[in-house]
């Protein structure tokens, strides 16, 4: 994944677009307030400067899908590792709830399950019936949309073909308004996240730790 | 248009229509209300509709699929299968959405699914303010509205007053319809979302009906005064894709960006320079900058401004006009050279934040652009979406609501949307009938007699013509799941009402709404197939650009509070994101939603500046009571880094006394201690009209939640 910070406005379109797709828990101001609510993607904010000459810049986090992932090694049930896409996948019945990851992630990307999440009558009818909802004592994090990845390979597949470049849109990506986010095979040197990654604007979150981690984040210009 | 996207509306088939140019990839045609055994588990719909979360009327596409619900029939629980809606995403095919939506929009979901909306006609049964109520049937509500809203007709019909959405469209043409048929007055909006400066703006200047468009993508420097378009203004979404395509859409070209503003917006933080303009100095900023452009001799079209206008330019001083704006000289020369030199300049101007001289403001960024002979052409200023139907006036609804009877609400909270000074609660306990449509109980519900809730937007038919799009646009959305609850489509409970009392009256449908502007090749099949009918944007219209008409000769002051020692901040509500006037706050999404600000979630702090702060003892989370000369009201604080020394804003959302589980007794509405102060041309509130004091409260800090402390490094770490 490739995000353009020269477009992105902010807007947090992509927080809402994600809650929507993956069934995240609702959080209350009481859970919210002891770090409980759930965000998969967030909007952080930096101050650079002082006034009247301060910047204000935003910047989408997500799972960064790492090659080198600092979640992976400490999980003792592998209940998070990487699939054969380079996904860096959860899986939620193999979970014990130890948290070694979410401790070890350095872009606190993670997110615990203290309680089986609630959802008054009717707003269940607007799960997603292709995601899972978690339980007590589960982690979670983002998946890059996998039923998305999947849908799409299996609609390629029945119809005789390769998946096209930029057919396979996370939530977030699909709805960004300012469209500063691009997914794609990173894999295939041609396509359009390809690019963008090989552009001499292109920066990786935290790079020094050494995670080699899949989101590229393009920089804002002056 | 994306692969995907294509797919998805090839396979949308609308409600009832059997269109032979919409085909699914079953084969499978979708009647009108779609039955319970034709779901079909894990396979899913999409189809097109609108988004009425706010009036820039974005085309969505609505992903349906099976969900099961617990109903409750003679004392017997049972689970339900019924059609479901999944998600809202944009309409590929829609120019305003193109395939995008705000996190508002895709919201809209949950006030579908909200578990606190109204599920039948309801009648008051406690006194007026205490949401008290009790069930009843369509029939006697029907009857006992008619009857009484008989006996106001035939007494005095001018007594009669409709609140409504500031929106144009077939909903908005029925109401008009029957409130022509009852002799009553035209609706009006106390909507704090109605553009009302704007569009006053705009058509005094050009003569042009609706809100300019302003074509961003192809514009190559661009100076925004006073309008969040990346926020909480017109139309979020079709901005931020403009401003996508402006800053990375064209190969070696990076638009460049200077936004002018007394807060620091989403807007302003996307800018590549914020100028940091002092509340209402607007009109002088603009000014200065014209008058520096004509002093440069880099006005490219002069003879456009008439005459009266051009002599007030060249008459002022600069170097007055940048104290009171509170910005160096040597920096507004170097952005007018820039702006007057630049291949394809525009001005983008708006009153997110109305004080009572933003008509000037808006009208002096109109001058500006003619000057920069932009208008009608590419990377300028463009003709808007003309409305079709007249839009509901705002006019100075306190007073209108005082001279009337007979209250009828339609999505509109006079309580929350008006200044307590206003006096609205005080006026709702008196007036003779209220009738609600609202699906919510709201803080102006809860005083209704009447509740006949109307369907979700999602549950009805509606044609919405967009607050801003390229070319003419109206979008279409016809209902394809059954209504959740015992409710009415607002033109049905009307058009009972109309018949009860003896009037005729048909309601306006989308497709008669349609149907007279359609083209001859198009046919309303196709229309509700996509979702609506857009037309090519008008050609530029070159050289011929509409007249120039003189706004105000003097610049009106603007209204603060006389004792400025006493209370020496200027405060400034504005209209965020997601909340937008405050109709936001009761969806869980938009609660938790991290404010792109202060971090904050499930309470709106109130933003202070970094050195007013220290002196007053005040950090970030602590609680503060806000005086205006009127009323005050308690909130945490956010110490905002980028906050202007003396300037005191707070997003609108909070404080609703009634509005669901999500949004009731939660925070302080900062509309509340308001002065009553209009914006004199349209009789908007002028939200930035007032000045407060400020005062830390002895009180634990509690109750104030970031999802990402300011710095992160010094923030519980990895505490998830």
């Amino acid at each position: 994944m490739a995000i353009d910070l020269d477009r992105c406005t902010g807007c947090q379109a992509c927080v809402a677009a994600c809650h929507a797709e993956n069934n995240l828990p609702l959080s209350d101001p009481e859970s919210a307030a002891k770090g409980r609510a759930f965000h998969w993607i967030r909007v952080d904010r930096y101050y650079e400067g002082e006034f009247p000459s301060i910047r204000v810049k935003h910047m989408p986090v997500l799972c960064q899908q790492c090659d080198e992932a600092p979640c992976e090694p400490v999980c003792p049930v592998y209940a998070t590792y990487r699939n054969d896409e380079g996904l860096n996948v959860q899986v939620y019945n193999r979970c014990v709830g130890t948290r070694y990851c979410a401790n070890n992630c350095p872009y606190s990307v993670r997110f615990f399950n203290w309680f089986d999440p609630v959802w008054p009558e009717p707003l269940p009818l607007q799960h997603n019936p292709d995601v899972s909802i978690r339980m007590t004592g589960v982690m979670e994090k983002c998946t890059f949309c996998i039923q998305r990845i999947q849908r799409a390979e299996r609609d390629a597949a029945s119809e005789h073909r390769q998946v096209a470049d930029g057919e396979i849109q996370p939530a977030c990506v699909q709805s960004c308004p300012a469209e500063a986010m691009t997914f794609g095979d990173l894999n295939d040197p041609e396509s359009k996240v390809s690019r963008l990654a090989a552009s001499g604007r292109a920066t990786r979150l935290l790079e020094e730790l050494g995670t080699k981690s899949k989101v590229f984040y393009l920089e804002r210009s002056e | 248009m994306e692969r995907r996207s294509f797919f998805k509306i090839l396979s949308s088939v609308s409600a009832g229509v059997a269109a032979s140019s919409c085909s699914n990839k079953t084969d499978t045609l979708i009647p009108l209300l779609v039955s319970n055994t034709e779901i079909v588990p894990g396979e899913e719909q999409w189809h097109p509709s609108v988004c009425s979360e706010c009036s820039a009327g974005c085309g969505v596409i609505v992903r349906v699929m099976e969900g099961e619900r617990t109903v409750e029939r003679q004392g017997h629980k049972f689970r339900e299968r019924i059609a479901a809606i999944k998600k809202i995403e944009g309409n590929p095919l829609d120019p305003v959405s193109g395939g995008r939506l705000c996190a508002r929009g895709q919201s809209a979901v949950q006030s579908l699914y909200h578990p606190d909306r109204v599920t039948a006609p309801m009648r008051r049964k406690g006194t007026r303010g205490t949401a008290e109520f009790v069930p009843v049937s369509w029939d006697e509500a029907i009857d006992a509205v008619s009857r009484s809203l008989n006996i106001q007709q035939s007494a005095d019909p001018g007594k009669i007053l409709f609140l409504t959405r500031p929106e144009s469209g077939s909903r908005s043409a029925t109401i008009q319809n029957f409130l022509s048929a009852l002799n009553a007055p035209p609706p009006l909006t106390c909507s704090l979302a109605s553009f009302a400066v704007e569009r006053k703006a705009s058509e005094v200047v050009f003569g042009w009906r609706g809100v300019p468009v302003y074509n961003l993508a192809r514009a190559r420097y661009v100076l925004g005064v006073g309008a969040d378009f990346l926020g909480g203004w017109v139309s979020p979404v079709y901005y931020a894709r403009q401003f996508g395509e402006f800053r990375r859409g064209r190969p070696g070209v990076r638009g460049r960006f200077i936004q002018a503003e007394s807060r620091m917006s989403l807007t302003a933080a996307s800018a590549d320079e914020w100028l940091p303009l002092l509340p209402g100095s607007e009109p002088e900023f603009l000014t200065a900058v014209t008058r520096l452009l004509l002093d440069a001799r880099l006005a490219r079209d002069p003879e456009q401004l008439p005459p009266a206008v051009l002599n007030s330019i060249k008459s002022a001083d600069v170097a007055s006009l940048a104290r009171i704006c509170g910005l160096n000289v040597n920096r507004l020369e170097r952005i007018t050279r820039d702006l007057g030199e630049s291949d394809a300049p525009l001005v983008i101007s708006g009153a997110s934040s109305p004080n009572t001289n933003s008509l000037h403001a808006v009208a002096a960024a109109h001058y500006l652009n003619a000057l920069l002979g932009n208008i009608g052409r590419p990377g300028g200023i463009l003709a808007p979406n003309q409305d079709l139907s007249p839009l509901p006036l705002v006019g100075s609804v306190s007073e209108k609501l005082k001279a009337s009877n007979f209250l009828l609400l339609d999505y509109q909270n006079p309580v929350y949307s008006l200044p307590a000074a206003a006096g609205a609660r005080e006026t709702l306990s008196q007036l003779e009938m209220i009738v609600s449509f609202s699906p919510f109980i709201d803080d102006s519900s809860a005083y209704a007699d009447w509740i006949l809730p109307d369907h979700h937007a999602l549950e009805t038919a509606q044609a919405v013509v967009p607050a801003v799009a390229p070319g003419s646009a109206i979008t279409v959305g016809l209902p394809f799941i059954r209504p959740l609850y015992d409710t009415r489509a607002l033109d049905q409970t009307l058009v009972a009402i109309a018949h009860k009392m003896g009037k005729s009256l048909e309601p306006v449908t989308p497709e008669r709404y349609v149907k007279s502007l359609l083209p001859p090749d198009q046919t309303w099949d196709q229309v509700a197939c996509r979702g609506g009918l857009w037309q090519e944007a008008p050609k530029p219209v070159g050289n011929e650009v509409p007249r120039v008409a003189e706004a105000q000769a003097a610049h009106s002051e603007i209204a603060v509070s006389p004792d400025l020692a006493r209370f020496p901040f200027y405060f400034q509500p504005y209209l965020s994101l997601q909340f937008h006037d405050g109709s936001g706050a009761n969806l869980p999404w938009m609660q938790e939603l991290p404010d792109p600000v202060s971090s904050a979630m499930w309470n709106i702090p109130v933003e202070i500046d970094p050195q007013s702060a220290a002196r007053l003892d005040i950090r970030t989370g602590d609680w503060v009571r806000v005086q205006s000369p009127y009323s005050s009201f308690e909130a945490p604080a956010y110490v905002y880094p980028a906050a202007i020394p003396g300037v005191v804003s707070m997003a609108i959302g909070d404080g609703h006394q009634h509005y669901g589980r999500y949004a009731s007794g939660r925070g302080a509405n900062p509309i509340e201690i308001l002065a009553p102060v209009l914006e004199p041309s349209t009789g908007t509130l002028a939200l930035g009209g007032t000045r407060v004091q400020i005062a830390r409260l002895d009180r634990a800090p509690a109750g104030f939640v970031q999802f990402s402390p300011r710095d992160r490094e010094q923030g519980p770490w990895g505490y998830r």
